[in-house]
């Protein structure tokens, strides 16, 4: 594992938090 | 306890009311999710239903908490349109124009298919003339850009509504699937070296994007196309009501259009018409046929007095009649009504495919992100270059993204439901909504009432039986009895005078007419004194009724009331009266027996009547001699036995008995169709629409669960194999075309199996 694999999990990880985040805490959150 | 507390007023119930407002905008299950929530979470909604194909929102709520324009805005919030419903529209008006905007909605979209059909054609032509021209390049990417401007502009403008909104559907997937293809090849166009210098190829996906949005149309089409069928028979209703009226005026007979019919007006209609409104009839005679609304074949002879209901063809006679209902009140107002509620409602099981819905599409942007960081890390230990292994991770994760199809699971019940109710009407059975409709569908027991349910419901002579040494035919004392109780207004003397004037017998100056109060009547008829009545009113006239005795005990045995007649003092016969069984009614009992299901007779008639009824019926048990909440208590006996029972009877005196079962099933009639009471209307006065009805409810709930098992596991095992779970052990990947070509599909056969309820074999 590189150096650039960790860059990418770390994306990855981070965007999909980011999805969910948006989709389901802030969303939710507005509705309210 | 204080004494406050004990002399209080329980605290009132809250009101309710019910309000249908219009919902634009929404393309998909997550869209139509997503409005849900919004209206439940607003105070004071008790419940909040959104129909994705209905294109509405019907919300319970009380009106002391929430007020329609703070429901409206509460949509609003969620980026969808919505405005306060017209009340000056009829039903049938309203169906017409959500018809209207259906069609042209289907005409944009089928344009903008051809359209794009057009450029993926060109596309093509260009990659394959000319594969290495400089200009191939800026020709594929015009190309895109007008196709995603164009065409699909639509699908980029509703992501984007949804995703400021928080929300994601279907076009969220295709957008951004699409979208990275685009910005991907973009790169690859104006900065190539990007690719080459990390010894990648720098590849266009333009194409791919072209032909994505193309399918995505086609699908749309079909998917619209389909979706239209399934409301056929709403429209077919809505289109029965004829555009103009003949309104006599004095002497005059003018043509108005049917709006401007007021209640009172008297109308004419000629053989072969439709009948424009409900009325009354004032003159004239006619057959009509009533079967676009009953089901009922044979044409229905109508006199004057009688009701005529609108829509309903005129066959035989021209008749005046005067306008009774109109507009919002009529029957065929109130059945398309009925059946619209019943489409827009919603199945309990849907419950499942509602909750993956609201969350699929941020799940499956998730998974594509795995997808992608999945592929890159293995391509790239595999020992290819960063750039190399950047390109194939980046094709599997636009694939995930463009496969994935929230609107199969969006669409397996509501289409199934649409397409059951229209079927149901056309058969004349109302099926008021996809609850009542799974519910039907479980039931395991069927409890008949008996008196106009089983039988006719009206009495009718069965046997005319002549004294010993009488000299008068059977027919002649017919007649004379008929004379007499023509005066009469008892249901068995209207049973008699109605069998004379079935066989045509002429009935003669009645000279004196008394009506003895439970027994019978006694006059004289030409010439010849009558008394025409039970047992003691022949004691009382000092009749012997031996020689007819034991003839008279047969007739009671079978069932069958009695009704003596006597002429100038001597017996002259016995007249047997019964309510009979329909036609119909022992072949329905055999289908339902058939169909495994268990067939009871409830009644409150004396057991020996009661006992020959269900035979004759084929009916295995009887329970006889209750009275109202006696039936209730049986029902309930039978519940607690772990039946699901389900109540055939006439909708205004069982209304009690259709309510404590799982499911009340009112057989009414002309005027009676429209009844409030019970989950199913047999407009039919035929057992045998009960039948169907259970046999369509089943089938029904077997297309359901095919449709939401397909459109689960069409997503379940799609999802992987896009992602590439099968590349290890078989070498199989696909590519962006072939996940939308699948992505089209799926929501398409869904529909079409929906659609397969409109010939299923019912009987």
């Amino acid at each position: 594992m590189t150096a650039l694999d960790w860059v990418v999990i770390a994306g990855g990880l981070a965007s999909i938090a980011i999805v969910n985040w948006y989709f389901f805490v802030a969303g939710r959150r507005r509705a309210r | 306890m204080s004494a406050a507390e004990a002399t209080a007023p329980p605290a009132p119930a809250p009101a309710r009311e019910r309000i249908r407002i219009p919902v634009s905008g929404m393309t998909c299950a997550a869209c139509q999710a997503r409005v849900q929530r919004a209206l439940a979470q607003q105070p004071g909604v008790s419940d909040a239903s959104v129909n994705l194909m209905m294109e509405t929102a019907a919300v319970t709520y009380d009106p002391g908490v929430a007020t329609p324009e703070q429901l409206v805005s509460a949509i609003r919030d969620t980026g969808y349109g919505a405005e306060l419903p017209g009340d000056a529209l009829t039903p049938i008006e309203e169906q017409e124009a959500r018809d209207r905007a259906q069609q042209a909605e289907l005409r944009a979209l089928s344009w903008r298919a051809a359209a794009s059909g057009a450029a993926v054609v060109l596309a093509w032509a260009a990659a394959m003339l000319l594969p290495h021209a400089a200009a191939t390049p800026y020709v594929l990417l015009a190309l895109a850009l007008a196709v995603m401007l164009g065409a699909g502009r639509h699908i980029y403008a509703r992501a984007l509504t949804a995703l400021t909104h928080h929300s994601a559907d279907m076009n969220t997937l295709v957008a951004a699937g699409t979208g990275a293809a685009f910005v991907y090849s973009l790169i690859a166009t104006f900065a190539p070296r990007v690719f080459t210098d990390n010894g990648v190829a720098p590849d266009l996906y333009y194409e791919s994007v072209i032909i994505i949005i193309a399918l995505v149309l086609a699908g749309n089409v079909m998917e619209s196309r389909a979706k239209r069928r399934t409301s056929g028979a709403l429209r077919a209703l809505a289109d029965l009501q004829p555009s103009t009226a003949r309104v006599v005026r004095g002497d005059a007979e003018v043509d108005v259009p049917v709006a401007d019919v007021r209640a009172g007006d008297v109308l004419l209609v000629r053989p072969g018409e439709r009948v424009p409104v409900d009325g009354e009839i004032v003159s004239g005679r006619s057959a009509v046929d009533e079967s676009m609304l009953t089901g009922e074949s044979m044409p229905v002879e109508k006199a004057a007095g009688d009701r005529v209901i609108g829509a309903t063809i005129n066959r035989t006679g021209a008749f005046r009649y005067r306008a009774t209902t109109i507009g919002a009140d009529s029957v065929l107002s109130r059945i398309v009504r009925l059946m619209r509620d019943a489409q827009s409602s919603r199945a309990p099981i849907q419950a499942l495919a509602d909750k993956v819905s609201g969350v699929f599409v941020p799940v499956v942007i998730s998974l594509s992100i795995v997808s992608f960081v999945v592929w890159f890390v293995v391509a790239h230990a595999a020992g290819g270059t960063a750039g190399s292994a950047f390109v194939r991770a980046f094709a599997v994760a636009v694939t995930v993204l463009i496969i994935a199809c929230p609107c199969a699971m969006g669409l397996a019940v509501p289409t199934a439901v649409m397409v059951a109710t229209g079927r149901g009407a056309e058969l004349g059975v109302l099926i008021k909504g996809g609850e009542a409709l799974q519910r039907v569908g479980d039931v395991t027991t069927v409890v008949l009432d008996k008196t106009g349910t089983i039988t006719e419901g009206s009495p009718a002579v069965t046997d005319v039986v002549v004294a010993p040494g009488s000299s008068r035919s059977g027919d002649e004392l017919l007649a004379l009895a008929a004379s007499l109780e023509s005066h009469s207004e008892h249901p068995l003397g209207e049973a008699i005078v109605r069998a004379a004037a079935g066989r045509s017998l002429a009935r003669t100056a009645v000279e004196s007419f008394e009506s003895v109060t439970g027994r019978g009547a006694t006059g004289v008829v030409d010439g010849v004194a009558l008394a025409v009545g039970n047992a003691a009113l022949m004691t009382e006239w000092s009749v012997s009724v031996s020689p007819l005795a034991e003839r008279a005990g047969a007739l009671a045995t079978e069932g069958k009331t009695t009704v003596y007649v006597a002429a100038n003092g001597a017996l002259a016969g016995v007249i047997a009266i019964a309510d009979p069984i329909r036609d119909s009614s022992r072949a329905a009992v055999a289908r339902l027996h058939a169909m495994g299901l268990h067939v009871l007779m409830l009644t409150g008639d004396e057991p020996r009547t009661a006992e020959r009824i269900a035979r004759e019926a084929g009916v295995e048990r009887v329970v006889a001699g209750v009275l109202p909440e006696g039936k209730l208590a049986e029902i309930a006996r039978l519940q607690r036995e772990g039946a699901v029972v389900a109540m055939v009877g006439d909708g205004i005196n069982d209304a009690p008995a259709l309510a404590q079962a799982d499911v009340g099933m009112a057989m009414g009639t002309g005027a009676a169709i429209a009844a409030e009471a019970g989950d199913v209307v047999l407009m039919r006065s035929d057992l045998g629409a009960a039948a169907q009805a259970i046999a369509l409810s089943r089938q029904t709930m077997r297309t359901m669960k095919q449709n939401l098992f397909w459109a689960f596991v069409y997503n379940v095992i799609g999802i992987p194999v896009a992602a590439g779970v099968l590349y290890p052990a078989f070498g199989i990947l696909l590519t962006p075309v072939i996940a939308s070509v699948a992505m089209a599909f799926s929501s398409f056969s869904v529909v079409t199996n929906s659609l397969r309820l409109k010939g299923a074999r019912l009987s």
